[in-house]
């Protein structure tokens, strides 16, 4: 009987009152998300006024041109600033864990001053920058913006990982006869591969999302989904942007979820997975 | 050499920027320099700017507390509460809605809250209110809708920080005869103050630079600083006077930092020196 005791415990008031708050946040998290999603299935012409289950509203936002542009401008700009950003991020992580001499601390400062600043600091600065080289080219002006921010997450992650890894293991294969290109290839490569797929994902779903950079490099006509539907909201609420809002919450909660298993596939705990993801090392 | 190039030139051009002036719209550049005043300066603290800057500190700062305030219980819960199995789900699902669009979980709101959505008619359906909701376009919106976009922020880098801590430092409190209380504000916060700082600064600086929510949410009366150095960017091209707005909207934020964080520093010396009065006493 004296086992019960401890076990009781745990069950008295307060843990009861934390658990019903954690219920209720979780319900406070998730209605915003469920209420688009519902109301994308919406038949009526007003978003707003529930008037009954349909789809018609995927097939207005399908057909719409404007949308279409955007979503092939977002797709293809989320995917050359992912290769753009693992490359620059994964050599200077590299650099960083490794050669680290007297410029890794100016350059490590600057690293986290990017990601500090407040993005829409980060976005007139890069629009002067654009101006004064005179790039006009919308695609060009999007991918080199959404790339310096991302290269410095993908650096951050890449650091944390190669740090957590033993460099004796390296050294080893150098002892074993390797080249250092083939040391490179065959021991780092594979174990920090977790940190550079995590990165060019994090990367990815961030150029889709990214609303306030966006808005500033990008020129009309060559604008992003996110400023599409942006722009689109300060004329109006319409059910095709709930539409293609939903449409994009799946295709990012895939690749969320691809990601977590092939972290956890990795060996990375719980805890490193949530690090990994929020950039938070 | 990239971010140098990328970043901190365009950072002291700004800088510069601000000193500038808006040429005639018949120049092709879109900035004079050849002319270099404070002008920008004394408009940006104009009373119309000035009201807005106030807001925008305000906002951010009651953001960012109310974040901590919702948050902490949560992380609380699921680093001491929850076995391992159900933290990885638990944690998930506040991952969910931290990579779900921000614009998607802000426009939410606006279905939400609408006068004619599903919050307003189900308030007066019960007779909680007896006309339609009229939250949007105020800063009220804007606050709700800021805790709500920077909530996850704020729960990490606690969540991290409470599972850090070794539980049996608060057991060994217990046993040593402190109550709940005693044990929370004398071994847990202590030793989770690094976690409340990271997050508070992390969701802080952001929420200070905001543009989408409010432009979402607030309508006219809602404006943040961000919208005001956007508009002044993207519509009126007065790319001089948005430089300043910018610059002073920075050191705003790190005055903030930096009172925010002296107060921390005297409170927690005077807290040490209490502590050391009640030893010299016994």
């Amino acid at each position: 009987m004296t086992t019960a005791a401890p076990l009781r415990r745990r069950w008295d008031w307060f843990n009861g009152l934390l658990r019903t708050y954690a219920v209720l946040l979780y319900i406070f998290l998730f209605t915003p998300i469920l209420v688009v999603v519902i109301y994308s299935f919406n038949k009526g012409r007003f978003l707003v006024i529930w008037d009954g289950f349909g789809t018609n509203w995927y097939g207005v936002a399908l057909e719409n041109e404007g949308i279409q542009n955007a979503l092939a401008t977002s797709l293809r700009v989320a995917a050359a600033n992912a290769v753009v950003a693992v490359v620059l991020g994964t050599m200077a992580g590299i650099a960083l864990a490794r050669r680290s001499g007297k410029w890794s601390r100016p350059f490590l400062v600057l690293v986290f001053l990017i990601l500090v600043a407040p993005e829409i600091v980060d976005a007139i600065s890069y629009l002067i920058f654009f101006v004064r080289i005179n790039l006009g080219w919308s695609f060009a002006r999007l991918v080199i913006g959404h790339s310096i921010f991302n290269s410095a997450v993908v650096t951050l992650i890449v650091l944390a990982r190669l740090q957590g890894l033993d460099e004796s293991l390296e050294e080893a294969a150098a002892d074993l006869g390797a080249s250092p290109w083939r040391a490179f290839r065959q021991i780092t490569l594979p174990l920090m591969l977790p940190a550079v797929l995590a990165g060019a994902l994090l990367a990815f779903t961030f150029s889709l999302d990214d609303v306030i950079i966006s808005s500033f490099v990008s020129t009309s006509g060559g604008t992003t989904l996110p400023v599409y539907v942006f722009s689109a909201l300060r004329t109006g609420m319409r059910g095709d942007l709930a539409a293609i809002s939903t449409v994009t919450l799946a295709a990012t909660l895939v690749a969320l979820g691809v990601m977590v298993f092939a972290l956890r596939r990795s060996g990375e705990s719980v805890e490193g997975v949530v690090g990994t993801i929020t950039g938070a090392g | 050499m990239w971010y140098l190039a990328f970043f901190v030139v365009p950072l002291i051009v700004i800088v510069v920027y601000s000193f500038g002036y808006k040429p005639p719209a018949t120049a092709a550049s879109s900035i004079g320099l050849d002319r270099l005043s404070f002008d920008n300066y004394t408009n940006t603290f104009s009373d119309t700017f000035n009201r807005t800057f106030i807001a925008t500190i305000r906002i951010a700062v009651t953001g960012t507390l109310l974040c901590l305030l919702v948050g902490f219980p949560l992380a609380y819960f699921l680093a001491t509460r929850t076995s391992a199995r159900w933290r990885g789900v638990l944690l998930g699902l506040v991952i969910v809605p931290f990579w779900t669009s921000f614009l998607l979980r802000t426009f939410a709101w606006r279905i939400l809250l609408a006068a004619n959505g599903p919050a307003s008619e189900a308030l007066q359906s019960i007779g909680l209110l007896d006309a339609p909701l009229r939250v949007l376009d105020t800063r009220g919106a804007v606050q709700l809708g800021v805790l709500y976009n920077y909530l996850p922020l704020m729960i990490f880098p606690l969540f991290v920080a409470l599972d850090r801590m070794d539980p049996s430092l608060r057991e060994a409190s217990k046993d040593l005869g402190a109550n709940r209380i005693a044990t929370f504000i004398q071994v847990t916060l202590p030793l989770v103050m690094p976690g409340v700082v990271a997050g508070l600064l992390l969701v802080f600086i952001p929420l200070a630079g905001e543009y989408v929510t409010p432009a979402v949410l607030g309508g006219a009366k809602g404006l943040m600083a961000g919208g005001l150095v956007a508009s002044q960017f993207l519509a009126a091209l007065n790319w001089a006077l948005g430089s300043a707005m910018a610059v002073v909207l920075i050191l705003l934020i790190l005055a903030v930092i930096a009172v925010f964080g002296a107060a921390g520093l005297i409170v927690r010396t005077m807290v040490r020196r209490n502590r050391r009065v009640e030893v010299a006493t016994r």
